[in-house]
């Protein structure tokens, strides 16, 4: 009887740990071989940098019939303003990573339309975002003050600029260039300046509304700079070589269309100051300032890889670009299909091009790697189902004994009255209850087992599966019970005379 | 009418006839010893009537049935419902005590109650016993239990083989005072026994040779007060 129950709980150890194991082991193997699918990766060279067009040129040498996905990666750093954290962002090709990382599993969709981004899990799990939730990224960077903005809410740059004006006072503008570096508003602070007509410089509509439209820099239109500076100079103090100044070069710049203005009547010094603090202002767009592009993003899926890429936040290239004003790549994942010496040659090919790209094998699961992980788990299916036609002899014939050892008692028993029926339902609840027993022992050694198992081979601990735990000790109760059914039939079959004979 | 009626019955073992054409009749409340050497059918004879075989010729009424045409299953339940069984190697299950023992004839029959499987150790003086294996009892003690489990059910007929055969004389004395006690209450019994004695005690006396009925004696002495 305890060869018996023994025999159960190695049997349902076999069974749960081995299942534990089954389930668990292409977690663990994706988690393993984490490059399955890409075999070959494209870096810039030192100093080089990659770029759509090299990648292109670098993919060329490779025949199109052996190339299996070609994905390029950009990482940079987001930030998440309404969060206060940062997060790396990888932009790719989405239609590619499904070629060269068949390990992503993806909950959602991959992102399809532009502003829709893959989150990774760990940050999924941080940020509690799901599937179709919104988020902000921006993107931190300093520029010159002329580079174009991007976003929607920002049509143009804002260049600030001031000057002297009559009387060493400084006049400030504001002025907002449209896409084509043409202003398209401004502001104009003169406020002090000369009170009375110096002042009108700001407020002056018929004055400002000339600006609107002209590109830079801008001139006072000619013939007022000649006769009205002369003029004005007569009126305001010190005016003359401001005006001396202008007398040449307004020259040249009357002939640009477009770039000139006329001055407020009476304020050419003012009028001047406000060119020139526009001008000031557009070249000093060579200065550094801080730029900060922000989006909306839409959570399109949500990624789980077993991996670091769990920690990332993946867009379209094109998204990414945009938002960093940056074309150019970090890396990308190639999956060609070849042998080691063909790759080989490629990755040579390409490292030699000149191109300012190296190329760099990748060991992954091949194909047949990947059905040696099929065979292993078939393996694992056999050796379980082996183990518990084992078990099933095994309790098989210990009841059997136990039947023949009982042989006198059945016997007495049904000289006594017992039914069939009761005989048969006696030794099937001693059946179940060991299998039932044994299931319990079994389910739990089975965790340790596997737990073992997983640990030394794969060097990672498995969640416990509770479900395996009803579901081995159920398989257990119907392997005794089934492993009973002839034992019973040998003790149904008991003649009670046997009792009268005083065998 | 008669409880029990043989009518030509034989039980053929290829050509050996361990019953021959037996035709014997057993009133309600008698008590009849059979006796005979060995080999000569008794044993044969108490598995027949005790329904747990079949003859291969003949008729066997059993409170007017005809247990010999019966289904396996009617037999195994006129046994549980008519009949008390006692052998001569005392069968008990070794691991159950004796109350358990005598509750195991209770379960199959109706229900296990103690209280009253208590009692029917009470009968045989072994009350306090009742807590103690079979290998903690006598041979003497074994069978009396065994005489408790074969009464606890109010069986109308009880079939003991050689009850006696391995007991000594005290040992006897107690389970023929129980089977007085059990025909006072109107219970039939038929005694295999080899010793004339345990014969003598019962009403009536059928004697077997060669699996035939070689002759029947009337006990004339006997009393049962
Ligand atoms: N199952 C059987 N198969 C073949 N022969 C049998 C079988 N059962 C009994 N016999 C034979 O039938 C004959 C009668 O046997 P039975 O057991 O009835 O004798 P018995 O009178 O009880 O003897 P004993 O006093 O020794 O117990 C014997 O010769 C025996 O060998
Ligand atoms: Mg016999």
């Amino acid at each position: 009887m305890l060869i018996a129950l023994l025999s159960i709980v190695v049997g349902a150890t076999i069974l749960s740990g081995l299942v534990t194991i089954y389930i668990d082991v292409p977690r663990q193997m994706g988690a393993q071989f984490r490059s399955y699918g890409a075999n070959m990766l494209l870096l810039p060279e030192e100093g080089a940098s990659l770029t759509a067009d090299s990648l292109q040129e670098a993919l060329g040498k490779i025949p199109e019939q052996n190339m299996v996905g070609a994905t390029p990666y950009r990482y940079v750093r987001l930030d998440m303003p309404s969060r206060q954290q940062s997060f790396i962002s990888a932009g790719t090709d989405f239609s590619q990573v499904q070629k060269t990382s068949p390990y992503f599993s993806v909950e959602g969709a991959y992102p399809k339309d532009t502003r829709e981004i893959l989150v990774g899990k760990e940050i999924a799990r941080t940020l509690d975002v799901k599937v179709g939730s919104s988020v902000e990224l921006s993107y931190k960077t300093t520029g010159k003050a002329g580079d174009k903005a991007s976003g929607g809410d920002k049509a143009g740059t804002v260049l600030q600029g001031s000057a002297e004006g009559f009387n060493k006072v400084i006049v400030k503008t504001d002025v907002v260039l449209d896409e084509e570096g043409k202003i398209a508003s401004l502001e104009v602070d003169a406020s002090s300046q000369t009170p009375g007509i110096g002042s009108l410089v700001g407020t002056d509509k018929a004055f400002l509304d000339q600006f609107i439209g002209k590109s830079l820099p801008l001139k006072l239109s000619g013939s007022q700079a000649e006769d009205g500076a002369a003029k004005d100079a007569a009126q305001e103090e010190d005016s003359t070589e401001a005006a001396a100044q202008e007398e040449g070069a307004a020259k040249d710049a009357a002939q640009e269309e477009g770039s000139t203005v006329d001055a407020v009547t009476g304020a050419t010094i003012s009028s001047q100051a406000v060119i020139d603090a526009i001008n000031s202002a557009s070249s000093s767009s060579d200065d550094v300032v801080p730029i900060e592009n922000t989006e909306h993003f839409t959570v399109a899926g949500i990624l789980s890889t077993g991996g670091e890429e769990e920690g990332y936040v993946y867009m379209s290239l094109k998204d990414l670009q945009r938002l960093t004003m940056d074309e150019t790549l970090d890396a990308a994942e190639l999956s060609v299909s070849a042998d080691a010496e063909e790759l080989e040659a490629y990755s040579k090919e390409i490292s030699d091009a000149d191109l300012g790209i190296t190329a760099r094998l990748v060991k992954r699961v091949t194909r047949s790697e990947a059905s040696v992980l099929g065979k292993l788990q078939a393996l694992v299916f056999l050796v379980t189902a082996v183990v518990l036609l084992l078990t099933m002899i095994c309790v098989s014939t210990t009841m059997l004994a136990v039947v023949s050892e009982r042989r006198r008692e059945i016997g007495l028993r049904k000289a006594l009255g017992a039914s069939d029926g009761s005989i048969r339902k006696e030794f099937l609840g001693e059946g179940m209850f060991l299998g039932g027993l044994g299931g319990v022992f079994g389910a739990l050694l089975g965790f340790g087992f596997a737990q073992l198992v997983s640990v030394s081979v794969f060097g990672s601990a498995i969640t416990f599966r509770p479900l395996l735990l009803p579901v081995t000790i159920l398989v257990s109760m119907a392997i005794a019970a089934v492993s009973c059914q002839m034992p019973i039939r040998r003790a149904v079959a008991i003649d009670p005379a046997i009792v009268l004979k005083g065998e | 009418m008669a409880l029990l009626e043989l009518k030509n019955v034989s039980k053929i073992y290829g050509d050996l006839k361990a019953l021959n054409d037996v035709s014997i009749q057993v009133e309600k409340g008698e008590w009849v010893a059979i006796m005979g050497p060995s080999g000569s059918g008794k044993s044969t004879m108490m598995n027949i009537i005790g329904c747990m075989d079949k003859p291969t010729i003949g008729e066997v009424l059993l409170d007017g049935v005809d247990i010999s045409k019966e289904s396996q299953k009617a037999l195994t339940d006129i046994r549980r419902d008519k009949i008390g069984l006692i052998f001569q190697q005392f069968h008990m299950v070794t691991y159950l005590t004796a109350v358990e023992n005598v509750m195991v004839s209770q379960y199959y029959h109706s229900m296990p109650d103690e209280e009253e499987a208590l009692e029917a150790l009470d009968r045989v003086g072994l009350r306090e016993r009742a807590k103690h294996l079979p290998g903690q009892l006598s041979g003497g003690e074994q069978q009396r239990v065994c005489v408790a489990r074969a009464l606890i059910n109010h069986p109308e007929l009880i079939l003991a083989d050689e009850p006696t055969g391995n007991l000594d004389e005290a040992n006897e004395n107690i389970v023929l005072d129980l089977f007085r006690q059990l025909h006072r209450e109107g219970t039939t019994l038929i005694v295999v026994t080899h010793d004339p004695e345990v014969a003598e005690a019962a009403q009536r006396t059928i004697v077997l040779e060669h699996g035939r009925v070689a002759r029947e004696v009337i006990n004339e002495n006997f009393s049962n007060q």
